[in-house]
């Protein structure tokens, strides 16, 4: 490492010019970058759900249905009818269409005495007249193929339907489609509802988010920043540094054609609060070193070792946030989630270079601070300092003077958390992501209330449709689908035929004979309607369904596994069903969700473990380790329980990412407390000495992780506003679980507990001849501390511990360096 | 256009077996044949001939509108409505429109374009009062024998949905006629092919053939 950095230092203008020309390459590509807000585009294609989702799409005519609702006290009325017609005939000739269903051209087969007609239900190139709608009003609302399907049972609202052809842009249809409605100008009230609007709506907020929620984070940090460093390099650079991470970050996205998700558009959120860290932690060392000498060394050799020290602590805590977030690429069922895991983790990667090249560069570059910023730092360090170690204090008198108090707390909460968890809810669909006022969420109340929902059920016959025992086992299906309590509207070919032979004259039954079928089929031949129905080799059907579009995961779950329970149950010789449509894969992403969560989980506890195992050198240190990350996750799904948060497509990444950045809380109290008992005489003394110095990081680090997630509160998309709000919670929870948890259990155990390091004995030696100023500056500095006059302290670095620690004393333990700066680069 | 009209519309009576080549999207192909009798210009029966399942299915159109199709597994007629002018015929390309015995000039408004390689273009744009699920016709005719070659159909939005090609002109008798006429729709990439087989013009064809009654035999 340290020849790198000398280099580092020796080329400091080539490091400043690569990072330029670098940035301005991304920045370039960034032009590029896309909103991609289909979510069906994330569906794993080697489900077979999807891949018969797909199939029935691209066969009968697509799959995607906007649904636009006329809203009218009656809706058979001139202007109304008028309208509906105009629309559909408008929204007809739209490319990305591929057929509209409405009032004014839908099919109808009418009867009377001398025949019957195949024809239009209403005529659009003569509308009828006020007396005629009159008349039609209870024909309509008689026949199940129009009541509630494309009229409201009591004729209070109309629907247009489009399917959007597949291949095409459905964002834009949408927004073409509005435009039209827009232009059209109709009396009624409108509403948009079905995926492709919900989509579209999806893609306006992503855009609005990532405006708002930048700046808001980066003003977040900028304050903190402020605060801490009271000087314009340590608000400065940080930002410099994640925004140029950021910027490779979307800029490498762009370039590999990966848009931005639902998922992914928190990228620039989480970087900003999590890469952040990296960079303050290098600038707090080269402040702290700059002043704490009269003459700072230029050297690049000095520099270089600078840099060394806080390095590898810092490169430590950016692997295992890494780790964390590269945990969702394993079993993770959508792609999105894949995306968001892989580049969160290279934008961090991003940020710990630039954090370890350009930073230290930058910050060697100028002239020594003038002695009035330093004055000024100074006093706005002492205000701060005063009341986080007036927290910390609090912090160290509770778990000294009453540790079974504290474990009873800890006890106390996770037995709460764990009898929330039988509570916790899964959501899967999408419209979740909208706020309860969304217009879309009105859009799909009105679509449920009216028109069963737009929630679709596709099932694919695959028999001889020719055959009227198939088409009665169709119609056995479809009786049982409307039986279910939400299930309101089925449409098959089954329908059109028994209207067909009540037209013949035998009844609104399906025909008893295969040559009566097969006449009826040519009758329909040609109809639209027949594509979306039948293939023309009378093979294949599709059986629809509507139900409401928000239900709860776990009915959705049943519903389905209900409909799949019925379809084994059928003789396969006969006709096969399989079921598809968004419920279905709704139910599989459930399930992934479930999995994934559990697969990250255990990949990330597995790797607190072994990070513990390796840090302390001992199984039962690691394992006490393991009680912060425990306890966290148990409060966060006890809150999610108890405040009725959904695990859904967005939370469901909130344990592995608060253990990724969690875990480093565990790491440094532990290594640091590890390290203190080599030095100090008891538990208590070491206990106290790491809560001033790497629990002051910690808390500080924890404090903005949990702001700057809280951020995401100002999000429009709801999963998001609970990810921040979740993170936001965990960030606490591991901060009680790491500063008065974990202390409180270590002093409870008593002498059972041996974490002192081996060779203990040397180093406590060592620093006894060695470090024998050490000892009475650490002392000094909790002392001081505590009564909140140290005066002496020059830079924010004064909180972070190990920066104290002479160089000998360092290479003596082989830990030293590492859990020294862990401490060091917790204070993010 | 009026002689467009009279060479399409100028026997008295005719009797042709067609044979239909059907073209779905994704290139596969069905076959069906049906004989056709027509007489003056508002009389007509279709009877299909093959394939076995649909053989005996035949339709009626007769003046004013009234339409008859008949179902030999229900051994019954029944009458259908006819307004439906913009529907596909029998799972063709073709619709009940373009399957009228057409008469352009009284409901089209014709524009010349200008003549090339023997054809005439023309313009078509609907009269008032109009019936039509089209916006625009352009037609090409031959200038020798003002038959239309080809029609492109635009719909109201001015895009161009479907397109016709009749080929092979062959007089017979007194008469021109197109061996072959193709329809295209472009949107639904699906086709549809008309083969006229054997043609037979001034018969003198029986109004018993148009009646109801016979729709059965």
């Amino acid at each position: 490492m340290t020849k790198l950095t000398v280099l580092i230092f020796r080329k400091r203008y080539l490091v400043i010019g690569l990072v330029i020309l670098v940035t301005l390459f991304f920045g370039l590509s960034l032009r590029k970058l896309k909103i991609n807000p289909d979510v069906l585009s994330y569906f794993p294609k080697k489900d077979p759900a999807v891949q018969l989702f797909t199939a029935l799409g691209e066969e009968y005519g697509g799959n995607a249905l906007a649904m636009i609702v006329l809203i009218s006290e009656d809706v058979f009325n001139q202007a109304t009818i008028a309208t509906v017609h105009e629309l559909t005939a408008r929204f007809q000739l739209d490319p990305g269409v591929s057929t509209v269903t409405s009032l004014t051209n839908t099919v109808d087969i009418k009867t009377d005495e001398y025949g019957f007609e195949i024809g239009r239900l209403i005529n659009a190139a003569s509308l009828p007249t006020e007396g005629e709608l009159a008349e039609l009003k209870p024909y309509v609302l008689g026949k199940e193929m129009f009541r509630g399907a494309l009229v409201a049972a009591d004729a209070s609202a109309a629907l247009i339907i489009c399917r959007l052809q597949n291949s095409t842009d459905q964002v834009a249809t949408c927004r073409r489609l509005k435009t039209i409605v827009e232009e059209v100008g109709p009396a009624e009230k409108v509403y948009y509802g079905g995926l492709p609007f919900l989509i579209l709506d999806l893609a306006d907020l992503i855009g609005a988010d990532l405006k708002i929620l930048i700046p808001l984070v980066s003003l977040v940090i900028i304050l903190f920043l402020a605060f801490a460093f009271q000087s314009w390099e340590g608000v400065f650079l940080p930002l410099l540094a994640v925004g140029i991470s950021l910027l490779w970050t979307l800029g490498l996205m762009s370039l590999l054609g990966i848009p931005l998700s639902i998922v992914s558009n928190v990228i620039p959120v989480v970087l900003v609060a999590v890469g952040s860290a990296y960079s303050i932690h290098v600038v707090s060392k080269f402040m702290e070193v700059g002043a704490g000498r009269e003459q700072h060394s230029r050297a690049p050799a000095d520099l270089a070792g600078t840099l060394s020290e806080v390095g590898t602590p810092v490169l430590l805590s950016a692997l295992t946030t890494m780790a964390g977030f590269l945990s969702f690429i394993f079993g993770s069922y959508l792609v999105m989630i894949r995306e968001f895991g892989i580049f969160t983790a290279v934008g961090v990667l991003f940020a710990l270079l630039i954090a370890l090249t350009l930073v230290p560069v930058l910050l060697t570059l100028r002239k020594k601070q003038s002695n009035r910023t330093d004055r000024r730092s100074v006093r706005g360090r002492n205000r701060e300092r005063s009341i986080a170690v007036r927290f910390i204090d609090l912090l160290e008198r509770l778990v000294l003077m009453r540790p079974k108090t504290v474990a009873g707390v800890g006890i106390f909460l996770a037995l709460l958390g764990l009898a929330g968890i039988p509570q916790l809810s899964r959501r899967v669909d999408l419209i979740e992501y909208f706020q309860p006022d969304a217009g879309i969420r009105q859009a799909e109340a009105v679509l449920a209330d009216k028109f069963g929902g737009s929630g679709l059920i596709q099932i694919l016959v695959k028999g001889d449709l020719q055959d009227p025992e198939v088409l009665r086992e169709m119609e056995k299906l479809e009786g049982f689908l409307l039986a279910q309590e939400d299930i309101h509207q089925t449409q098959s070919v089954v329908s059109l035929l028994k209207e067909l032979n009540k037209a013949m004259g035998e009844g609104r039954v399906l025909p008893d004979t295969r040559e009566k079928v097969i006449n009826l089929w040519f009758l329909l031949e040609g109809e639209e309607i027949m594509g979306q129905l039948v293939n023309s080799d009378r093979t294949e059907a599709v059986i629809q369904a509507r139900m409401a579009s928000s239900l709860e995961a776990k009915r959705v779950y049943q519903l389905v596994t209900a409909i799949d329970d019925y379809i084994a149950g059928v003789d396969a010789e006969l006709v096969i069903f399989r079921q598809t449509g968004m419920p279905l894969i709704y139910r599989n992403l459930d399930r992934s969700i479930i999995q994934s969560q559990f697969q990250s989980l255990i990949l990330a506890v597995v790797l607190v473990f072994l990070a513990m195992l390796y840090l302390l050198g001992s199984l039962t240190g690691a394992l006490i380790g393991l009680i912060p990350i425990g306890f966290t996750l148990v409060v966060l799904f006890g809150f999610m329980g108890f405040s009725r948060i959904p695990l859904d497509i967005a939370t469901v990444l909130v344990a592995g990412v608060s253990i990724g950045i969690g875990i480093d809380y565990s790491i440094h109290f532990l290594g640091r407390y590890r390290q203190e008992m080599a030095k100090q005489p008891s538990r208590q003394a070491a206990v106290q000495t790491t809560l001033h110095t790497s629990g002051q990081a910690i808390l500080i680090n924890v404090l903005t992780v949990a702001l700057g997630f809280l951020v995401l509160v100002f999000s429009q998309l709801v999963p998001l506003q609970r990810f921040g709000v979740l993170v936001a919670v965990t960030m606490l929870s591991s901060g009680f679980g790491a500063l008065l948890l974990l202390p409180a259990i270590l002093l409870l155990a008593g002498g059972r507990l041996n974490l002192r390091p081996q060779g203990a004995e040397e180093t406590r030696r060592t620093a006894g001849r060695a470090g024998g100023a050490f000892k009475a500056e650490k002392g000094g500095i909790i002392k001081n501390e505590r009564r909140g006059m140290n005066g002496k302290t020059e830079s924010i670095a004064r909180f972070l511990p190990g920066r104290t620690v002479p160089p000998g004393l360092a290479r003596s333990s082989p830990g030293r360096e590492r859990t020294d700066g862990g401490g060091n680069h917790g204070a993010g | 256009m009026a002689r467009v009209d009279q060479t399409v519309s100028a026997a008295q009576d005719q009797e042709i077996r067609v044979k239909l080549v059907i073209t779905d999207a994704k290139g596969r192909v069905s076959e069906r044949e049906m004989l056709m009798l027509q007489k003056g210009g508002d009389r007509r029966m279709v009877k299909f001939l093959a394939p076995p399942e649909h053989k005996g299915i035949a339709f009626l159109s007769l003046p004013g509108g009234l339409t008859y199709v008949y179902l030999p597994a229900y051994r019954q007629s029944r009458r259908i409505a006819s307004h439906v002018r913009n529907q596909k015929f029998a799972g063709t390309d073709f619709t009940y429109e373009d399957m009228e015995a057409r008469r352009y000039s009284g409901e089209w408004e014709a524009k010349l374009l200008g003549e090339e390689n023997g054809r005439y273009r023309l313009e078509l744009t609907p009269k008032a009062g109009t019936v039509t699920d089209y916006g625009r016709l352009l037609v090409e005719v031959t200038t020798d024998s003002f038959y239309p070659v080809r029609i492109e159909f635009f719909d109201k939005g001015n895009q161009l949905r479907k397109v016709m090609v009749q080929e092979k002109l062959e007089k017979i008798g007194a008469y021109w006629v197109a061996r072959e006429a193709e329809m295209k729709d472009l949107q639904a990439g699906t086709s549809s092919k008309m083969y006229f087989l054997e043609v037979k013009f001034d018969q003198g064809l029986a109004d018993e053939f148009f009646t109801e009654r016979y729709l059965a035999r």
